[in-house]
């Protein structure tokens, strides 16, 4: 059973951004219908890396990712007839999500004021890089400019190298749950209200609000935070252990003498280090200490050994340890999903567990026009000659 | 629409720090009542109020604790009571605001909210349909669940420093897939729960009004972010790939990448996409080595070269500006962003044009003034969402949820008062020490100030 069971969300556009606030939608039980071109369909279906490198559009590993549990029909919605088919799903839907660009969203009209006569209670969300408005919109972007402009990307990385990205298109993930978020506010507020709105979400100003330090430190005190230090003790930064990186951390509630004596040198006990400005005073002492104890443990008996004594170390994990963690499999994360193309895999499931929520199911993302049929004939009552008639005139 | 979504909503939130407090500083925009459980115990209070700063003029007055800009960002709209849940008193008053309120926001570990007879099966009995977050490091389950955390060390323990490294160089100049993890830092997972609770928030009221029902959210950042990093897990399950570090490279195309500009620690991104913006980013470029290669003009070589490319590209861009080369870039359409800072940000002209920043003007007395804050990355075209006031003073509600709200009889509130449950007056601190800006700079924990 999902918490938005019931609610029907149309899908245009696709890449990141939408199709991931789509598929939080579908795990909370929407149904979520993409509306691809029928010209290759969502551009992220010709994305890698694909399943055994071989590329092929139902084998885009982000666009098997995105898509679970959904269904997708094929539409030309620039089309007269395509958009006459669009217009008869948005009086059946709740919500649009779309993040086509500000030029195609003017064209085609899919915003609040245009579509009132269409579906006064539907809710349409854009998501655009910049916004709908102010002298960017119309700027060329990707997920690194989005990330640069946004004024996160200066902070990532170290401070005596460039700024650095996270490759996992991470902006449009961020701005894809705000979308999420802003358009079930919109549906619980449609409840008593009757009607829908416009939910408008900048990637950018997404990604802004992440910057709850480095914004009061310049409007408090005119100082401007930067990338981390390469200086200091090295606490609370990746450093070297035997088999990768860790982060040693001194918060937690415990002394000092906890965190020394599970990093292992007996020189770190000294008491000169066990206060904030000891640790800045002595930093580069510390952190050749810290290297030297590092260098004998691994990283996750580390980790383990300081949650136990309750301290809260980190360790660097890539994609191949959290797919074998079996704290993430002992909480039910994965899921097994089996694809017709692709065949049986264990992905990734929901971030949180809600008790309300079944998370437990998911469909295989769907193949290019899967459900055009069940869709156009079952729920808008076309004919096969109709469908005919559409497909070779390039509509589905 | 006359009012706002979250308008007749009564949020308690007893969170501490980042994730949570944020979560509930925006149910505030929306129009929620967020009661914020504060201590007047220093050892107990939440660390914004305390240690994170950044204090006005980096001075720290006697009210230190209602003054920090960070603290403010993450508590405005909401009201401050203090309780000792130490005492008998303030632990039942605490449940008897449970009792009568819609949601309730925390993040202690498992173990602390057993023992204080906070968890979700203890305070389902007093109130059936209450929609709770339980905001921790590794969940309610599993064997790390008693486990602590923090968001910096948490991040790359969900894997982001997988998917992102400088590259490495060899002696020749030539570049390979790096083998360091770095961070996207800023307590990124911290956000990535705040975004998730908001979400199960949201749908939790939509589902309750439909039946009835109340919701809990087992809300491990851990697993979060690891579903943040979801492409990446399955590139594994289907490829075994464990990790990509490529820098600010693509993937595919080229040239991509972060660029030196002429002013100190001033940067571009740009991208390449296609033949055609190649085309005309070697007009703008103008270099006689970019224009008159014919190779560069297919993808594969271009893909191939990029060491060599790179070089070139800062050549151009690092005798220029960042606010002249994306003018030059974007002016013709070509992808392109400089890698703005907080001072930065906060003169945009895309941002102020949409007004993003919000002021808050602070009480007199609080000697913090006006200051603008990070507002939301969306809008609701029939609301009107605003920040609504700053951040509450210790112990600002106490009386209006003690006496109005919760209509305790004086017997009660006595109570209270001799348990020293409550208070207004931050207890057992003194002010904090702060490191001089020009300090701050030799340590390299600020670039600059003004």
């Amino acid at each position: 059973m999902g918490m938005l069971n019931g609610i029907r969300v149309l899908e245009l556009g696709g890449g990141v951004s939408a199709p991931f606030c789509g598929k939080l939608l579908a795990d909370y039980g929407a149904d979520v219908i993409k509306i691809e071109t029928p010209l290759g369909g969502d551009p992220s279906r010709h994305v890698g890396p694909f399943v055994n490198n071989d590329p092929h559009p139902e084998k885009s590993i982000p666009f098997l990712y995105l898509n679970t549990n959904k269904r997708s029909i094929t539409l030309d919605i620039f089309s007269r007839s395509g958009r006459e088919i669009l217009d008869s799903l948005m009086r059946t839907s709740d919500i649009v999500i779309q993040n086509m660009s500000v030029d195609e969203i003017e064209v085609l009209g899919i915003r609040p004021q245009s579509l009132e006569d269409i579906n006064p209670r539907l809710i349409i969300t854009s998501i655009t890089p910049f916004g709908l408005s102010g002298p960017y919109k119309h700027f060329e972007s990707t997920d690194i400019v989005t990330y640069a402009l946004s004024g996160l990307m200066y902070h990532s990385g170290d401070s005596d190298r460039e700024p650095l990205r996270n490759v996992l298109n991470q902006s449009f993930y961020v701005s894809g749950i705000n979308a999420a978020v802003a358009t079930t506010a919109a549906l619980f507020q449609r409840l008593t209200s009757g009607i829908g709105q416009g939910v408008e979400v900048s990637v950018i100003e997404c990604l802004a609000s992440h910057l709850v330090q480095p914004v009061p430190y310049y409007e408090y005190m005119g100082a401007i935070k930067g990338r981390r230090p390469v200086r200091g003790s090295g606490f609370d930064e990746l450093m070297p252990a035997r088999d990768g990186y860790v982060v040693p951390s001194i918060q937690g509630s415990q002394p000092w003498s906890v965190i020394a004596d599970l990093i292992g040198p007996s020189a770190l006990q000294d008491e000169k280090f066990g206060t904030g400005s000891g640790r800045i005073e002595y930093g580069e002492e510390i952190k050749s200490l810290l290297i030297e104890g590092l260098s004998s443990w691994d990283r996750k008996p580390l980790f383990e050994a300081s949650g136990e004594k309750r301290l809260v170390f980190g360790m660097a994990q890539d994609a191949g340890d959290l797919y074998d963690c079996s704290h993430l499999d002992n909480r039910g994360f994965f899921i097994d999903v089996d694809h017709p193309v692709v065949g049986l895999a264990r992905y990734p499931g929901m971030g949180p567990k809600i008790s309300e929520n079944d998370s437990g199911m998911a469909k295989a993302a769907p193949l290019l026009g899967q459900h055009n049929r069940e869709m156009f004939q079952e729920s808008l009552g076309y004919s096969s000659e109709d469908l005919v008639d559409l497909y070779v005139c390039g509509v589905i | 629409m006359t009012s706002l979504p979250l308008h007749g909503i009564r949020v308690v939130d007893i969170s501490r720090v980042f994730a949570m407090p944020y979560c509930g500083a925006y149910l505030a925009d929306l129009g929620a009542e967020v009661i914020k459980i504060d201590t007047h115990y220093s050892e107990f209070v939440d660390t914004t109020r305390t240690l994170n700063g950044p204090y006005p003029d980096n001075q720290p007055l006697d009210n230190y604790w209602e003054t920090g800009g960070t603290f403010q960002t993450l508590n405005r709209g909401k009201r401050s009571l203090t309780l000792d849940l130490r005492s008998e008193s303030g632990l039942n008053t605490l449940k008897q605001l449970v009792q009568i309120s819609d949601i309730f926001l925390e993040n202690f570990t498992p173990r602390v909210m057993r023992r204080f007879g906070l968890d979700y099966p203890n305070l389902k009995t007093i109130n059936p349909d209450l929609i709770m977050v339980s905001n921790t490091g590794y969940g309610h389950s599993g064997p790390w669940s008693d486990f602590g955390a923090m968001a910096t060390a948490l991040e790359p323990t969900h894997g982001t420093g997988a998917f992102m490294g400088y590259l490495d160089y060899d002696e020749n100049g030539n570049s390979s897939e790096g083998n360091i993890p770095n961070k996207i830092a800023n307590s990124y997972t911290d956000f990535l729960a705040s975004w998730t609770a908001q979400l199960a928030i949201m749908t939790g009221l939509y589902n309750r009004y439909n039946t009835g029902r109340g919701t809990w959210v087992d809300l491990a950042m851990y697993q979060v972010g690891a579903s943040f990093m979801g492409e990446g897990v399955l590139d594994y399950a289907f490829n075994g790939r464990r990790s990509r570090r490529i820098g600010n490279r693509h993937e595919y195309f080229a040239p991509h990448g972060c660029y030196k500009c002429r002013d100190r620690d001033s940067w571009v991104v740009l991208a390449i996409r296609d033949d055609c913006e190649w085309q005309i980013f070697c007009e703008i470029v103008g270099d006689p080595r970019l224009i008159n290669n014919d190779d560069f003009k297919d993808p594969i070589i271009r893909y191939k070269y990029q060491d060599k490319l790179d070089l070139i590209i800062n050549d151009w861009t690092s005798v220029r500006t960042a606010a002249d080369v994306m003018e030059l870039l974007q002016g013709r359409g070509v992808p392109c962003g400089s890698t703005i800072n907080a001072k930065e940000m906060l003169s945009n002209p895309q941002f102020s044009d949409r007004g993003y920043f919000e002021t808050l003007t602070h009480p007199p007395g609080s000697h913090i003034g006006q200051k603008r804050y990070t507002s939301r990355g969306w809008r609701l075209s029939g609301n009107d969402i605003k920040m609504k006031k700053p951040s509450p003073e210790l112990g600002e509600g106490n009386t209006y949820v003690l006496s109005e709200l919760l209509a305790l009889p004086d017997s009660d509130i006595l109570q209270l008062k001799n348990d020293e449950a409550i208070g207004n007056t931050l207890k057992g601190a003194a002010i904090p020490s702060v490191i001089p800006l020009d300090r701050q700079v030799d340590l390299g924990w600020i670039v600059d100030h003004d």
